[in-house]
């Protein structure tokens, strides 16, 4: 898989430290360090850190320290680590600093489909964009040369097809792990003050100038195609594998140009002006916004996403980039379009402990408004229990802001939800606000003791890191009644009574009351979690069913079914988990234990 | 040059069956790209996994051109019909008749019977493995799956293998 490619670039590398935060497509770089770390006997520093601020620092200290270093995350968790980065560039680092931010074209499992080639030009950082899991491993190991020897930190950006493709790999020995010598203080560079901010400011820009022109990356490379064709078409990273693909199987495009460009900022672009200038008409195809594009200066006669020939938006799938070409060289589109299809909307497994939370929530505060957060129980909104989801951490936020807003108070109450990895990650300092501000808004934590959504990484409540090594356990309800919080409940969802007791002592004492921010853990572990044993009771639909449907239209339980022709009701046993809650939910009574 | 589809409901085991035949391809010294879906589709959502094996760069398939389908969800063969090329074949997990073009088995019922539903891919994988033109034998499957290190795993999937195979005959 890229992902453990790119891993396993990072180890080939000689790196020492790696940290990340997980994020579809990006969770699985971390976790084949962890594999590579005990295959090779390495001596890796590897964790799962807090959020990807955190990450990055992390990195950075040991960059800083003189170690080779990495940070992993996804494209929107480079937003949470923005403002470490893009003080980084300006600083500059010691031993090489590779961050992996892996995009989300589509979005297929993302907030947005924002381009890090385009934040890392924001930021003053330059970029490898891989095409392949081969190239990806490859570039991995380039970026710590690259970033070594300019001494900046170096983005590796790999997009989901890249992530999540599998491809046949050779492998190398790894090197010995890199060290560039003890730490030097030096205040002027490593804690500048504003004057010397200018000064590393004017250094950074030159740093980008002599990479511009001396590394072989920046500029495009003919892959496809004889240097004398009618078209050029510019592109990098995974969409120049479908370009090159398609290019080179279909006879009616032979006379197309392709260029690739591996570091498309600070990309060449005396190079790219000139392929301009040479060709009748050049496209440039690249995800997910106008990198390479906007650093063409004359763009007369390029066809591209701001001359309108390019969709602004969604993956460049094959077929798209097929059409674009045919297109561009005055051809008919040649691939057919996909049926309209009717995609099976996700929603949480049978048992799951999210479920029977959000049903009670629901059942306690009906009309109350929702915010919602990011994880596996954003799919609440399937059950009408998530109105919201901004990004990490926003439920409490924003919570705070729907219950202070005059015009929207009184009539509902607010009820936010978060996992509890979300909550380590950037809940916290919410809450704290929410304590400090008297906000009367309900607080749940779905606590699974997970990551679930990107497969069940550690938490900060575990007492293990990443590779398995010992840690400290942070304890919710210590961090919880540290932030200030009074009213404090632990419950089993699973135990509809005392959940339900629980969400209404809560209503009463923030809403009834307006005794502030309450907080009620809801604690289960995933029902995915590997050391979960599920229970092998099952359940049946008795006789006494009135068809009322709330099972169906509320729970929403993948394993119970509303058969149409036989009008009733009937739990799929293969789907069921036993946890009993629709036993406990029934207001007919009529699910009952079935003999086995 | 070949490529598959493979398509489902998330749970059902697709990413599973994309890496037995990606690995075992990759084994036979040909080259192979796979691509899957993780995140949030996988709970439950719709997903399908891309397999090309050749000298390919991209790991997607194109409209109109993979070679086998092969579905564990007859709904989701619907979502999938336009990556086949003219000449594809389709294997679905499904109690319905076979027709033209179109090949089935009912591997739910089947892996029941062995006592997991769980095993359905494996009962579809040991059918495609029959077929012509698929890249991958029956024998040569059977040899790969053997080699699993988990006892209880490698017991039930070589039963399952040999059922599908089984239901061919």
């Amino acid at each position: 898989m890229g992902n453990e490619a790119i891993g396993r670039g990072i180890i080939q590398a000689g790196c020492s430290v790696a940290a990340a935060y997980p994020g579809t497509p990006s969770s699985e770089v971390m976790e084949s360090l962890v594999r590579w770390k005990r295959e090779l006997l390495h001596p890796i520093y590897l964790e799962w850190s807090i959020n990807e601020k955190v990450a990055f620092e992390t990195a950075y200290g040991a960059s800083l320290s003189g170690a080779r270093s990495a940070a992993a995350m996804k494209m929107v968790g480079l937003n949470v680590a923005s403002d470490a980065l893009m003080s980084a560039a300006y600083l500059g680092v010691r031993g090489g600093l590779v961050v992996v931010v892996a995009d989300d074209p589509g979005p297929h499992s993302s907030q947005t489909e924002q381009d890090t080639r385009f934040f890392a030009w924001f930021a003053k950082v330059p970029v490898l964009d891989p095409g392949t899991p081969a190239e990806a491993m490859q570039m991995a190991i380039k970026a710590f040369d690259l970033s070594e020897k300019y001494q900046v930190p170096v983005i590796l950006r790999p997009c989901l097809r890249v992530c999540h493709a599998r491809q046949d790999v050779s492998l190398s020995t790894p090197r010995e792990v890199v060290d560039v010598g003890p730490f030097k203080k030096n205040w002027t560079r490593w804690a500048a003050i504003p004057r010397y901010r200018l000064v590393l400011h004017q250094e950074l820009n030159e740093k980008l100038a002599k990479m511009r022109k001396e590394e072989s990356e920046a500029c495009p490379v003919l892959v496809e195609g004889n240097h004398d064709n009618v078209l050029a078409l510019i592109t990098s990273g995974s969409v120049s594998s479908h370009v090159r693909d398609i290019v080179s199987s279909d006879e009616l495009l032979n006379r197309v140009d392709v260029y690739k460009v591996d570091l498309p900022f600070p990309a060449d672009t005396e190079a790219l002006q000139e392929i301009v200038d040479r060709y009748e008409k050049t496209l440039i195809i690249e995800e997910t916004y106008p990198v390479l594009e906007l650093q063409v200066t004359d763009r007369r006669k390029v066809l591209g996403r701001l001359s309108g020939h390019v969709p602004q938006h969604g993956e460049l799938t094959p077929e798209l980039v097929e059409n674009l070409i045919h297109e561009s060289l005055g051809q008919k589109p040649m691939a057919g379009r996909a049926p309209s299809v009717k995609p099976r909307r996700p929603s949480l497994c049978a048992g799951c402990p999210h479920r029977s939370a959000f049903y009670l929530i629901k059942n306690v505060f009906d009309k109350a408004i929702y915010t919602g957060d990011i994880g596996c129980y954003t799919l609440g909104i399937n059950m009408g229990a998530v109105d919201t989801c901004l990004c990490m951490g926003a439920s409490i936020g924003m919570a705070g802001g729907f219950s202070k807003a005059p015009l929207s108070r009184g009539e509902s109450p607010v009820v936010a939800t978060i996992g509890d990895s979300t909550f380590y990650h950037a809940g916290v300092p919410a809450l704290i606000n929410a304590v400090h501000t008297r906000s009367p808004f309900v607080l749940v934590i779905m606590d699974n003791n997970t990551t679930a959504m990107t497969g069940g990484q550690p938490t900060p409540a575990d007492n293990f890191l990443a590779d398995g090594s010992p840690g400290t356990a942070v304890d919710m309800e210590r961090l919880v009644k540290g932030c200030g919080v009074d009213f404090l409940e632990v419950v089993d969802p699973y135990d509809f009574e005392a959940l339900k007791d629980s969400l209404l002592k809560a209503k009463s004492y923030t809403i009834d009351n307006n005794l502030g921010v309450s907080v009620v853990i809801a604690r289960r572990p995933c029902v995915q979690s590997p050391s979960v044993k599920l229970s092998s009771e099952r359940f049946q639909v008795g006789h006494k069913c009135d068809l009322c449907m709330t099972c169906i239209r509320d729970l929403q339980c993948p394993a119970i079914i509303f058969l149409k022709d036989e009008k009733r009701v009937q739990i799929d046993v293969d789907l069921c988990a036993g946890c009993g809650f629709c036993f406990q939910m029934c207001p007919s009574q009529s699910i009952e234990p079935r003999g086995v | 040059m070949f490529e598959l589809i493979l398509c489902g409901r998330g749970g059902q085991g697709i990413v599973f069956l994309t890496r037995q035949i990606g690995q075992l391809v990759t084994d036979m010294g040909l080259h192979v790209l796979s691509s899957e879906t993780h995140g949030m589709a996988v709970r439950g959502g719709s997903i399908n996994s891309h397999l090309r094996i050749g000298p390919f760069y991209s790991s997607l398939v194109r409209y109109g051109h993979a070679d086998f389908i092969l579905s564990l969800d007859s709904t989701e063969t619907a979502n999938n019909i336009h990556y086949l090329k003219p000449d594809g074949i389709v294997v679905e997990n499904s109690s319905l008749p076979e027709e033209l073009g179109t090949r089935r088995i009912d591997a739910t019922s089947i892996a029941k019977g062995l006592g997991r539903i769980q095993l359905e891919n494996v009962v579809l994988l040991g059918f495609a493995t029959t077929m012509n033109g698929f890249p991958v034998s029956s024998e040569a499957m059977m040899v790969h799956l053997k080699k699993d290190p988990r006892e209880y795993v490698r017991k039930m999937n070589i039963l399952a293998l040999e059922a599908g195979i089984k239901t061919a005959s």
